[in-house]
């Protein structure tokens, strides 16, 4: 008897289980993959917050080292299986492939809403990356593309202590290319060591040509370089390829600079063994771990003409994309809201050392981040000219700058080697 | 009496020279290994500005924190397992098949063979988007199998090429013998040919044991669920774009090498055999 009750009474609990409304959260869990190993303790306790805040649930997915994550992050796209939101390592043609095939969501409405609100928040060149202006190259229809995260400028930095060894006043860096040339005295009769840099790495040495490109030419005529109507034989390029001849012979570059990795740099530095560095505000949060009683400052590169400002490479530093096929998607852009407002952007650049992306956050963060934030006035990017420059043209022009400086070829055999094999690449392009 | 003076000091002289050179050689190979504990010994500060190798002061704390920051716990058993699984396959598999390709004459086996061989000349990298796609359509993506499936593939190439040689030279009065005993094939296969091919089965599971261990790419690309992960992706928790924790980096790579360490001098004795005397069998 006492069998077939408990039968019954199975039957009956589970009947009413089965029966039972079944409960549906109607939170939804945002995905998000990102590639930022130094940002994910910050990224999740802002998760946990937003939480907290709304009920979404937020899944911060951490996939490191960053070509690793490019990788995923392509074959997730052939596959259909993006995240809802996610981020893209890369050159912006590789942005721009990801717009084409549909993976990515438009946000300019969302930018453009409430007069502008979330948009006018941002660095406008922090926006800019993230931005297809009408008739790009790339043939993308205009917009924006991404929220930006943080921001990064690319300056150059000294060290305050070395400066006074020098005799020099540690609060008023050299301003002009000969107010710097002339310190290449003092630090070889002081046995130091000067601009330290990973120039090895080769782009840098593209990013600090291409500033003084800017100084001396102004922005029209290198992009109409690039375009292949300006030949890098002119006057002014072989100006700019002349200034890494005159920062070797002055003796203001580090030896050993053009097989220098960045990392040997920002040792070197940190150390306080060379005086000046060339390197991005993601120095602050290195030279932190690796010295954190370092003094030094953030300064402009030193102009070479009053003809034009002096450029220096920035924008924004990691942006985040939302899935245009998720169906989460206006879940992930009120997120993505909430994480670039002033409070969220404050923590994060208290937790990472990165410069915030919202402009409004400048005063509440330490002065060596407002320095470097303070460079957006001049940044710029190879990603936001709307022209790309040939891949082997880049890699004459920056090799042949390396030659200048281990003295093996003159500024003119570099501007006559650059132009040769750019319009062998034009021709390529004509010929297609 | 001169010329015996002679040739002891020409001797004592080549195998001082030898001697020099090897000594070289190995604390070549041993620095990274000593670097690599006396860094996980150190502060992040003390590293860039204390280059001897032993730290001043031993922080061991830094093996407790990489156990538990890089949530080293699960994916530590997930790579003994992957490892495992993986080596067992290609053991197998890569045997059956070197020993087929030896001994079988069956149509087509050259094609097949030159298939496999042409398989190694293929960058791994370079397969990734083709796998990722193909275990989507399988269902197999975020999966322990799919990737274990992935590896023993990546593996067998070389495995099968190693053995194939292996048993091309081996004699075959002994599986002439077998068969009189009554020996099937799979017998003789079981009994007398793995057996003597030892010593290239030590080469095979500790070359396929390390690089199953150290992968970590294909794992982040097919993986989504970190529970899943190998131990290498931990790692990469301590290496960031632009700064990279050294202590516990060192920390998590001292205790990532050490199961390897061990498996590889377990199979020391064997491994020396099969590299040096592989041409030898029977």
């Amino acid at each position: 008897m006492w069998f077939k009750n408990v039968l019954v009474g199975v039957f009956v609990l589970f009947s009413a289980l089965g029966c039972s409304e079944t409960k549906v959260d109607s939170k939804p869990t945002i995905s998000i993959w990102h590639w930022m190993t130094d940002r994910d303790p910050a990224f999740q306790e802002l998760a946990k917050k937003y939480e907290t805040l709304t009920g979404v649930k937020i899944n911060f997915e951490l996939y490191a080292p960053s070509d690793a994550y490019s990788q995923k992050i392509r074959a997730a796209a052939q596959g259909t299986n993006l995240p809802d939101v996610f981020g893209i390592l890369g050159e912006k043609r590789d942005f721009a492939s990801f717009i084409r095939a549909g993976h990515i969501l438009d946000l300019t409405s969302y930018m453009e809403a409430n007069n502008n609100s979330w948009k006018s928040s941002f660095f406008p060149k922090a926006l800019a990356v993230n931005e297809f202006a009408p008739k790009n190259s790339y043939g993308i229809n205009p917009g924006i593309f991404g929220v930006p995260i943080d921001i990064m400028t690319i300056q150059m930095v000294y060290n305050k202590k070395l400066f006074t060894q020098l005799g020099l006043n540690p609060n008023r860096p050299p301003k002009t290319l000969q107010e710097f040339l002339d310190i290449g005295a003092k630090i070889q009769a002081a046995g130091m060591q000067g601009l330290v840099s990973g120039w090895g790495e080769v782009w840098m040495i593209d990013c600090m040509a291409n500033n003084y490109a800017f100084n001396l030419m102004g922005k029209d005529k290198v992009l109409a370089t690039i375009k292949g109507e300006v030949p890098y034989t002119d006057p002014d390029w072989i100006k700019v390829f002349t200034i890494f001849k005159q920062m070797k012979d002055s003796g203001v570059l580090a030896q050993g600079l053009v097989t220098m990795i960045n990392k040997s740099a920002e040792q070197l530095f940190a150390n306080e063994k060379a005086v000046f560095a060339f390197n991005g505000s993601w120095c602050v949060n290195v030279y932190k771990g690796m010295n954190p009683g370092l003094e030094y400052a953030a300064m402009l590169p030193p102009e070479a003409s009053d003809k034009y400002p002096m450029a220096i490479w920035g924008g924004a530093g990691s942006s985040f994309m939302v899935n245009a096929r998720s169906k989460n998607k206006e879940e992930a852009v009120k997120f993505l809201t909430w994480l670039t407002d002033q409070d969220q952007q404050v923590y994060l650049a208290a937790a990472t050392n990165n410069l915030p992306a919202n402009k409004n956050s400048l005063s509440k963060i330490p002065e060596i981040l407002a320095q470097f934030a303070r460079g957006m006035d001049y940044a710029t990017h190879p990603n936001v000219w709307g022209v790309s420059e040939f891949s082997l043209v880049i890699e004459a022009f920056d090799r042949g700058i390396q030659s200048i400086i281990i003295g093996e070829k003159t500024p003119e055999q570099v501007a006559d080697e650059v132009q040769k094999i750019k319009e062998r690449e034009l021709a390529k392009k004509r010929a297609q | 009496m001169k010329h015996a003076i002679y040739y002891k000091s020409k001797e004592v002289v080549a195998n001082t020279l030898i001697h020099i050179f090897l000594i070289s050689v190995a604390i070549t190979c041993l620095y990274p290994l000593l670097w690599m504990i006396s860094s996980s010994l150190k502060t992040q500060e003390m590293i860039f500005k204390d280059i001897s190798l032993i730290p001043h002061q031993f922080r061991l704390e830094n093996y407790v924190l990489a156990w538990r920051e890089g949530g080293f716990g699960r994916n530590f058993f997930n790579s003994i397992i992957y490892t495992v699984s993986v080596v067992f396959g290609i053991v197998i598999i890569s045997s059956m098949a070197a020993y087929a390709f030896s001994r079988l004459r069956f149509a087509g086996s050259k094609f097949l063979f030159i298939i496999f061989m042409a398989a190694m000349m293929i960058p791994i990298p370079g397969s990734f988007v083709a796998l990722y796609v193909l275990l989507n359509k399988l269902h197999l993506r975020n999966t322990p199998i799919g990737y274990i499936l992935c590896m023993i593939n990546v593996g067998l190439s070389t495995s099968i090429f190693l053995l194939k040689t292996f048993f091309d030279k081996m004699p075959k009065e002994l599986e002439d013998a077998a068969r009189i005993d009554g020996c099937s094939k799979i017998g003789i296969w079981w009994h007398v040919a793995l057996p003597l091919a030892k010593p290239v089965l030590a080469v095979v599971i500790v070359f396929n044991a390390l690089a199953v261990w150290n992968e970590y790419i294909l794992a982040l690309i097919i993986f989504d669920n970190r529970s899943y992960m190998p131990l290498q992706v931990a790692l990469q928790s301590f290496q960031g774009e632009f700064v990279t924790n050294y202590p516990l980096l060192m920390a998590g790579l001292t205790i990532t090498a050490l199961p390897i360490i061990l498996v590889y001098l377990l199979m020391q004795k064997y491994i020396i055999k099969g590299v040096t005397q592989g041409a030898v069998v029977g």
